[in-house]
């Protein structure tokens, strides 16, 4: 009675995989449940600290293989707590429990919390260093960053090239949507895919006006956070882009919005982080008002724009910082010849 | 002219007749509808929850009905909140009965949308009632927390038995007492009670004989250590079956044709089990199916407890199986916590299709006809589904509230699961939700409480207006706030 062809096969290959997706699952259910926030927390704290303290020399080379440990603790390991959308939901749900269930409040508080604090005391290095997301786009991105460095450096000027790919993503969003809607029913939950067609539309906006609208159209992300926290008032869930990748359950639509964003970072390098993530714009407060934050010695600075050349979210001009856009991913301070950029911890400053 | 006026006033006459002779005729048609019986947790050993109105008598109307009870300050937190309704016709009526955490049991006419009778216990009612006849009469028999089973008259409610199955003593807590099992004038139930004082240390898991007609003990039987499901059972070679699934994974199957049960067999699941099995009915070689809080389905024979086959879902399966025959082969159907509904072909257990709902699927599906073969099932979307049996595709769906707890005991006790009047046209699902109402919910026609599962057109249409919005409004307003000031404060 199953439906047979190349794409059942594939759909039916990805279910099985989502569904044996978590390597230490069967060994840890002994303990029902309750390893997951732990294990995450444990991971988070680890991973949150290497930033700090990895060695100057091949800084870059350890950050990547952070991202990729990140990506392969919370994809293989623990279970639905680092989406995006969830990271806000379980807050407000964490929030809400304080006073009546204060071990479920430390449950649900706990990741986002941890990240939002370890934001302020070392900046906000969860997206540079951590975010499954972010990781993913930037390898993406990789493939492509030479062209997108030449954009860049033409002050993104409008390419073909650029809306044929645009055109080629639109058209795989289109198919898959079209392929999906047929098949399976679709739930408030399921909203990630009008995120993705948020996305799709941006991209065409940007193929034309990048240069002229992109910091502009960053303030979309206050609108996407504004929805989700709605969204977890209203007790309506809102599964991230890479939700199923952290559950254990085949989520098409969560899939198809991963998708989308990681070939729309092959036209717009970060493009999810830039325009959409309503979790980077918690993290944009949390960094601006961080005790950890790079600064730029003007003296020394001698104007030659390779910080440009080298930021992947546009966070940096000519020496001056955005400490709302910045990741902390340090490319900046790695790549200056002059080692006119570097971290400043104010707490150190104060002693 | 006379003659025409004449012959208009007698057809006028006969179609009168005609009408009140005529089986639309509720009153006259109702009380001779033969009563029907609900023997077990979920009707059957198959487990289809499926009450069914005799093919020969026109229906009678079933309209939505949304029925709470009063008694809401005998809630306990984080426990369930009504039982699994049993749907039997008594004196030609359809009428559900279904207990809860307000520690009574309620008689509910489905016709006139009226609680009938309901009698208040003593504890919580946390298994579905049975339905069976004493000398003719049909009774509801149910076990209660207070360790208690009560018989009353399914028509006024008036008591026939009362039966304590335990002792108490000053340091028991409450028991967990099942679904009962009517076979041949016996009921079977399990109890579980626990006494954690030192001296007593007492957890034992007890399967109880009762007589029917009396409610006296015919014998008991300490099953194992820890609670038991509801016990399930069928004839095989001339003998009654009984099968009883630990809570602690070990499923029991007992002959109890004699003056004493005897243990057939034994097997021990890979995990907790929260569920009763089900068995098929009218074959030889009937298999049995269990599923366990691992996300196992195992198929055994029943008659010698051998493993046939075992399949695993993505996360737990913490209610019982249904079996349906589709096409003249049995399957089984199962819901799973990894949010989706499971068919298996019911002899080498391939998988026929599954369907992803909305939320973790937490009930038993109850298996019924409605031109095609449906399945309804409850899912931690606070939705209620009415699945095509055949391909899994959602039929229609129903919002049943969300739970008045802020947060439910997830895998440590069982939900109501939906039962089903099966009257053709009026076929209607019947649900004790864990938002403290009982919704009778038709299946065709009108219900206000149906959901709209976006479908493939309402998800083109939200696309367009996302677009629409995102476009007509979104971006100009972010234009014009942004022309004041777009460049970032440096800080250098």
């Amino acid at each position: 009675m199953s439906d047979g062809g190349l794409v059942a096969e594939i759909e039916h290959f990805l279910e099985q995989a989502s569904g044996n997706i978590k390597l230490v699952d069967k060994a840890l259910s002994g303990l029902e449940g309750s390893y997951v926030e732990l294990l995450t927390l444990l991971a988070l704290g680890l991973l949150a600290v290497i930033p700090v303290i990895v060695p100057e020399r091949r800084r870059q080379f350890y950050r990547h293989l952070n991202q990729v440990f990140g990506i392969f603790i919370f994809v293989f390991v623990v279970f639905t707590c680092l989406g995006v959308f969830g990271m806000i939901r379980n807050l407000h749900r964490g929030l809400n429990e304080i006073g009546r269930e204060n071990i479920i409040a430390l449950y649900y508080c706990s990741v986002p919390v941890t990240i939002l604090v370890t934001s302020m005391l070392f900046g906000p290095a969860f997206c540079g260093w951590i975010c499954p997301t972010g990781a993913l786009q930037e390898f993406v991105g990789m493939i492509v960053g030479r062209w997108h460095r030449a954009r860049k450096k033409a002050g993104y000027p409008f390419s073909w090239r650029l809306l044929g790919l645009v055109l080629l993503i639109t058209a795989v969003f289109l198919g898959w949507m079209a392929y999906i809607s047929a098949r399976r029913v679709f739930f408030i939950e399921d909203a990630s895919i009008y995120w993705s067609e948020v996305l799709v539309i941006l991209l065409f906006v940007l193929v034309w006006q990048m240069h002229k609208w992109d910091s502009r159209l960053r303030r979309l992300r206050v609108l996407s956070f504004v929805i989700i926290v709605a969204g977890s008032v209203a007790a309506l869930r809102i599964t991230s882009p890479v939700h199923f990748g952290f559950s254990k359950v085949y989520d098409p639509a969560s899939l198809l919005a991963t998708v989308m964003v990681i070939l729309a970072a092959l036209a717009v390098p970060h493009v999810w982080c830039r325009y959409l993530c309503p979790w980077r714009e918690a993290l944009a407060w949390a960094g601006k008002h961080s005790m950890r934050r790079l600064e730029t010695d003007t003296t020394r600075c001698i104007r030659c724009g390779r910080c440009d050349e080298v930021c992947g979210v546009d966070a940096i001009s000519h020496g001056y910082i955005d400490r709302r856009e910045c990741h902390m991913c340090l490319k900046c301070v790695d790549n200056c010849p002059a080692h006119a950029i570097e971290v400043k911890d104010t707490w150190q400053a104060v002693d | 002219m006379a003659g025409c006026r004449l012959i208009y006033s007698i057809m006028c006459v006969l179609v009168l007749v005609a009408m009140l002779a005529s089986p639309c005729g509720a009153g006259a048609d109702l009380a001779e509808v033969p009563d029907t019986l609900w023997p077990a947790l979920r009707g059957t050993a198959e487990g289809r929850a499926t009450c069914q109105w005799p093919a020969s008598m026109s229906p009678p109307n079933v309209r939505e009905w949304h029925f709470q009870s009063k008694s809401r300050r005998r809630y306990r937190p984080g426990l369930a909140v009504w039982a699994s309704p049993a749907i039997a016709l008594v004196g030609g009526r359809p009428m559900a009965f279904l207990g809860g955490y307000d520690q009574a049991l309620h008689a509910l006419d489905l016709v006139d949308k009226e609680r009938k009778w309901f009698k208040i216990t003593n504890g919580a009612i946390g298994a579905a009632p049975a339905v069976g006849q004493v000398n003719g009469r049909t009774v509801v028999f149910w076990g209660s927390a207070d360790r208690t089973v009560y018989a009353h008259f399914a028509l006024n409610g008036t008591r026939l038995w009362t039966r304590e199955l335990v002792k108490p003593t000053n340091t028991m807590g409450e028991a967990e007492v099942s679904s009962p099992l009517l076979h041949d004038s016996k009921l079977y139930i399990t109890c579980f009670v626990y006494d954690r004082a030192l001296a007593r240390n007492d957890q034992k898991g007890w399967l109880f004989a009762l007589d029917m007609a009396s409610g006296r003990v015919v014998w008991q039987l300490e099953a194992t250590q820890g609670p038991l499901s509801s016990p399930v059972g069928r004839e095989m070679d001339g003998r009654f079956v009984v099968f009883v699934a630990a809570r602690r994974g070990l499923l029991q199957a007992f002959d109890v044709s004699g003056e004493q049960p005897t243990r057939l067999w034994s097997y021990q699941m890979p995990h907790e089990v929260l569920g009763s099995p089900a068995v098929e009915e009218g074959t030889e070689r009937p298999l049995l199916f269990l599923g366990s809080k691992f996300g196992n389905l195992v198929a055994l024979d029943a008659r010698t407890g051998e493993e046939r086959w075992k399949r695993m879902a993505g996360n737990w399966i913490d209610n019982s199986a249904c079996i349906g025959m589709l096409e003249g082969e049995r399957v089984v159907f199962v819901g799973s916590h990894d949010y989706n509904v499971y068919a298996f072909r019911a002899a080498d257990g391939a998988l026929l299709w599954r369907r992803h709902l909305g939320g973790e699927v937490y009930s038993a599906p109850a298996f019924f006809f409605k031109g095609e073969p449906m399945l309804a099932v409850a899912a931690l979307d606070n939705r209620v589904y009415v699945l095509n049996a055949k391909s899994g595709k959602v039929v229609t769906s129903y919002y049943t509230g969300r739970p008045i707890w802020d947060k439910v005991a997830k895998g440590e006790t069982l939900w109501g699961s939906p039962a089903i009047l099966a009257a053709g046209e009026q076929t209607a699902i019947v649900h004790g939700s864990f938002n403290d109402w009982v919704y009778v919910l038709p299946v065709t026609g009108e219900c206000t409480l149906r959901a709209q599962v976006q479908s493939a057109a309402g998800l083109w249409y939200g696309l367009g207006i996302v677009l629409v919005l995102f476009l007509g409004i979104v971006m100009p307003i972010l234009l014009i706030l942004s022309r004041r000031n777009t460049d970032p404060a440096p800080t250098a």
